[in-house]
């Protein structure tokens, strides 16, 4: 690809960019969020027309218009989400879109076709499967032989590790070393340093839609690839605070709650956050994070058991009541949940306290009030905006979490709870929220972190308690956390991974 | 230039298109009527004059045109505080017959009262019928999870029916006719252009619309609006659900009651079974062509009110179909929607490749 430029309306995703790959390496295409890596692949996957350039595919110049002549010059894409049918068995799923003979879809062919796919790669799966039946590592073997099947010799990888644990994930590495050995060509999308460092020959580094270069894996290092990808170095790791000897703020005993499928979803769990400390969740996701998070803000029913704030039991109390007793709760779901995208930072701001005699009087709003804390939150968090009165939607992940997290911690809370809470967001914001759940800690709230970012549990929190199957199945300080038995145990291992101990 | 530049001017450019759009989309739909027109054999120049003439040449007409307007923007007001909470009120039709129920029974039971505070009663007791009609659909809503577009739509049925059987029995004034009695002189709205049937109404109308636009400012207005905008985040901060649907639809059916009172005390002075010819079916086109904002749906309320009034004046002089006044409000709805996917079609071009 020479020379690539892509504008969407006046923003340039893509600006003059070069990236060439060779035949038979995993190619690391590494940059943060809207650096413009997908961008330049889904140009790649004839997904978007570039403004300019050329793409050269094994020696020739083409014009890729559609996914379709990408798969015909070999070019396949496996997407970050899934693109599967859950109710259809894992041979339909492969098959589907191509052309068949006759009036009957020739599935036994096609199943020894998958079985030798799956033999010659080191891809084990079952043809017969269920989609549905399948872990998520499982359902990306899929989407790699759903490929592989198209007769392919260029694979790209968009972001593939996000939903694993790191068993999948060496698994996948393995498997993509087997990929290339068979002479195919990889690109690997991701923003993470250590998969880089581990799985590609060669790196491309984009940031703000430009090359800043292409090195060898080998003849760089990790410090060197975040320099270039963020322009300065990496996150710190914060040192972890004893808390052994605090109080509890907040107690789960042997909690139970469905999901929104009415399943069963937590199962007894049970947990103890202590003032001062950041106890993290860790765990792979849909284990039951979000459920945790909802029963303890009162949005979500509880069947049995009890949850206990600051010795008041919060069971089942109404959200309002359980947010006045002390809670502060950083959704997930930032975007719907945490804020109303077309208010103003001002109307989100008041979101949890409108009723409250200092914003308003017995029938209106004190608009002054409204613009006084608003115009306070945007210096105080240094929250990047036109104004306090535009919609938040104009604003940028990073400044749009300030803004919740500001509202959030204006409670001056006792339990702070937060779900991923940097997710998606680039590196200097991450580093700005993380120092924000740090000060609530060192005041003595105590700051419960769900994360399915590993990294981010192990850089902040000083406990740290995996969470599987809605079942908290172990807790410990983070000064004794083992990055291998946490993935162990995230994946369902518990025993293999307290006999590892042993 | 920085991201954020990139999106406020691209915002400034969309505000632009946004204005003008809704303006070329309404023009398009005269358009098309006018080949609709020309197909009937209409001379189409001629028939476009008498309608504007109809609705501004004399002051009779631009008189009618403002007492349509009157009971547009009243019900227009009370569909939008719905679906600004995002409860589809499709029944302020129905409403506004309860209330024109409620507006009779005052005016035919005080009719010894000083003149201000048996109106004043009359405008209250319209509002109550109303909002009592549409907390049914609210309760059944909240109570049991009954979708309310449903509720709504069936209940005005329930209205009609109800108001035909209480004129053809129960309060049936002497006579041939199924009307109620006459409602007393101190219940009736006074004209206040003479030579005009336009009444004081119009005057509770712009009240009514200042109202819904300070209601927004208010705390109630401000939940209330949360609920509507996003439902997960306003339960998540803690906002009562149940009580800003209540409220709401209370709120929606009054305001369609007090139009439905009006028609009664300021038009027919009478309650008949035909007193509106749709104004709460025509409102919720009304609601969404405004937006939901109260300066659009007055905007709204009264053009489609000088088409209405236009409509009627060339049926008269031309013979065309009144049917054909119902034919360009729909063409109307049709183009001016077509026209927002535009524009929206037009954002997501431009501001799509942002991320």
């Amino acid at each position: 690809m020479k020379g690539i430029t892509i504008k969407f309306g006046d923003v340039v995703a893509n600006n003059n960019v070069d990236f060439d790959l060779l035949k038979g390496e995993v190619h690391g295409l590494l940059g943060e969020n809207g650096a413009g890596k997908t961008t330049l692949m889904s140009i790649l996957y004839g997904l978007y027309q570039p403004n300019a350039g050329e793409i050269i595919v094994k020696g020739e110049k083409t014009t890729i218009k559609s996914p379709n002549d990408a798969m015909e010059l070999g070019i396949a894409m496996v997407h970050q989400h899934f693109l599967l049918t859950p109710p259809h068995s894992v041979t339909e799923n492969i098959i589907v879109g191509l052309k068949s003979r006759g009036l009957f879809l020739d599935l036994a062919s096609a199943e020894k076709k998958i079985l030798y796919l799956a033999e010659k790669y080191g891809l084990k799966i079952d043809p017969k499967a269920t989609i549905a039946d399948l872990a998520v590592g499982e359902q990306q073997r899929v989407e790699i032989i759903k490929a592989l099947y198209r007769d392919i010799d260029i694979l790209i990888l968009d972001e593939p590790t996000s939903m694993l644990t790191p068993q999948e994930e060496k698994a996948l590495f393995a498997t993509l070393q087997s990929m290339v050995k068979q002479g195919l060509s990889i690109i690997f999308i991701t923003h993470k340093l250590h998969e880089v460092m581990e799985a590609s020959n060669r790196v491309t580094v984009l940031r703000g839609g430009k090359v800043v270069g292409t090195v060898k894996t080998s003849d760089s290092s990790e410090s060197e690839l975040a320099k270039m990808m963020v322009g300065r170095s990496i996150i710190e790791s914060v040192e972890p605070k004893a808390s052994a000897k605090n109080p509890a703020i907040l107690q789960l005993k042997n909690v139970s709650a469905l999901n929104n499928a009415k399943v069963k979803f937590l199962k007894d769990l049970s947990l103890e956050l202590r003032k001062g400390e950041i106890l993290g969740i860790a765990g792979v996701d849909g284990n039951g994070q979000a459920e945790l998070a909802e029963v303890i803000a009162g949005l979500r029913k509880v069947q049995s058991g009890e949850i206990i704030m600051d010795n008041t039991a919060i069971t089942n109390a109404a959200p309002r009541k359980i947010r006045e007793w002390g809670l502060a709760y950083v959704p997930q779901d930032r975007l719907n949940t945490g804020l109303i995208l077309d208010y103003s930072i001002a109307e989100n701001l008041i979101l949890d306290r409108w009723y409250k005699d200092e914003y308003s009087g017995k029938i209106f709003l004190k608009q002054e009030k409204m613009k006084e804390f608003a115009e306070k939150v945007v210096t105080d968090f240094e929250v990047k905006t036109p104004g306090i009165n535009v919609p938040v939607n104009s604003l940028s992940g990073g400044n749009l979490q300030k803004v919740l997290m500001a509202r959030e911690l204006a409670r001056n809370p006792k339990v702070l709870v937060v779900h991923n809470p940097t997710r998606g967001l680039d590196i200097g914001a991450t580093e700005y929220i993380h120092k924000q759940l740090v000060k609530q800690r060192d005041n003595g709230v105590g700051v419960l972190m769900i994360s399915l970012d590993l990294d981010e549990i192990l850089t902040v929190c000083d406990r740290l308690a995996v969470i599987y199957e809605g079942k908290i199945v172990s807790v410990m300080d983070r000064r004794d956390a083992n990055v291998d038995d946490i993935g162990l145990m995230m994946g369902g291992k518990v025993a293999v991974a307290s006999e590892g101990k042993k | 230039m920085s991201v954020l530049d990139v999106v406020t001017q691209t915002r400034n450019k969309l505000r632009d298109v946004k204005f003008f759009v809704p303006f070329a989309s309404a023009s398009l739909a005269f358009v098309v009527g006018a080949i609709i027109l020309g197909a009937t054999g209409v001379d189409v120049g001629k028939a476009y004059t008498i309608m504007f003439e109809g609705a501004f040449g004399s002051a009779f007409g631009f008189g009618d045109v403002l007492l349509k307007t009157t009971s547009l923007l009243l019900t227009g007001l009370a569909v939008s505080v719905a679906f600004r909470c995002k409860q589809w009120n499709i029944g302020a039709e129905g409403q506004l017959y309860m209330g024109a129920l409620g507006g009779t029974l005052v005016g035919i039971s005080v009719v010894g009262l000083i003149p201000g505070l048996a109106i004043f009663l009359g405008i209250i007791l319209s509002f109550i019928f109303g909002a009592v009609f549409a907390l049914v659909p609210a309760v059944l809503k909240v109570k049991f999870g009954v979708n309310e577009v449903i509720s709504t739509v069936l209940l005005n049925f329930v209205a009609f029916l109800f108001i035909s059987f209480l004129l053809h029995g129960p309060i049936k004034a002497p006579g041939f006719n199924p009307y109620s009695p006459e409602i007393g002189n101190a219940s009736q709205m006074p004209i206040i252009f003479p030579g005009t049937r336009l009444h004081a109404g119009i005057i509770v109308a712009a009240l009514a619309t200042v109202g819904v636009y300070y209601l927004w400012k208010t705390k109630i207005g401000f939940e209330i609006k949360s609920v509507g905008a996003n439902i997960k985040a306003a339960r998540y901060a803690g906002m009562n659900i149940t009580k800003s649907v209540l409220v709401t639809l209370a709120i929606s059916g009054g305001l369609a009651g007090i139009a439905g009172g009006m028609l009664v005390s300021g038009v027919q002075h009478v309650l008949i079974e035909g007193i509106s010819p749709g104004y709460g079916f025509i409102a919720v086109i009304i609601a969404l062509l405004g937006r939901q904002h109260p300066i659009g749906v007055a905007i709204v309320a009264f053009f489609f009110s000088v088409l209405m009034t236009g409509s009627e004046t060339m049926y008269r002089s031309l013979g065309v179909p009144s049917a054909f006044s119902m034919t360009l409000q729909a063409l109307v709805l049709v183009f001016v929607l077509v026209g927002q996917l535009f524009v929206v079609w037009l954002g997501k071009r431009k501001v799509g490749g942002a991320r």
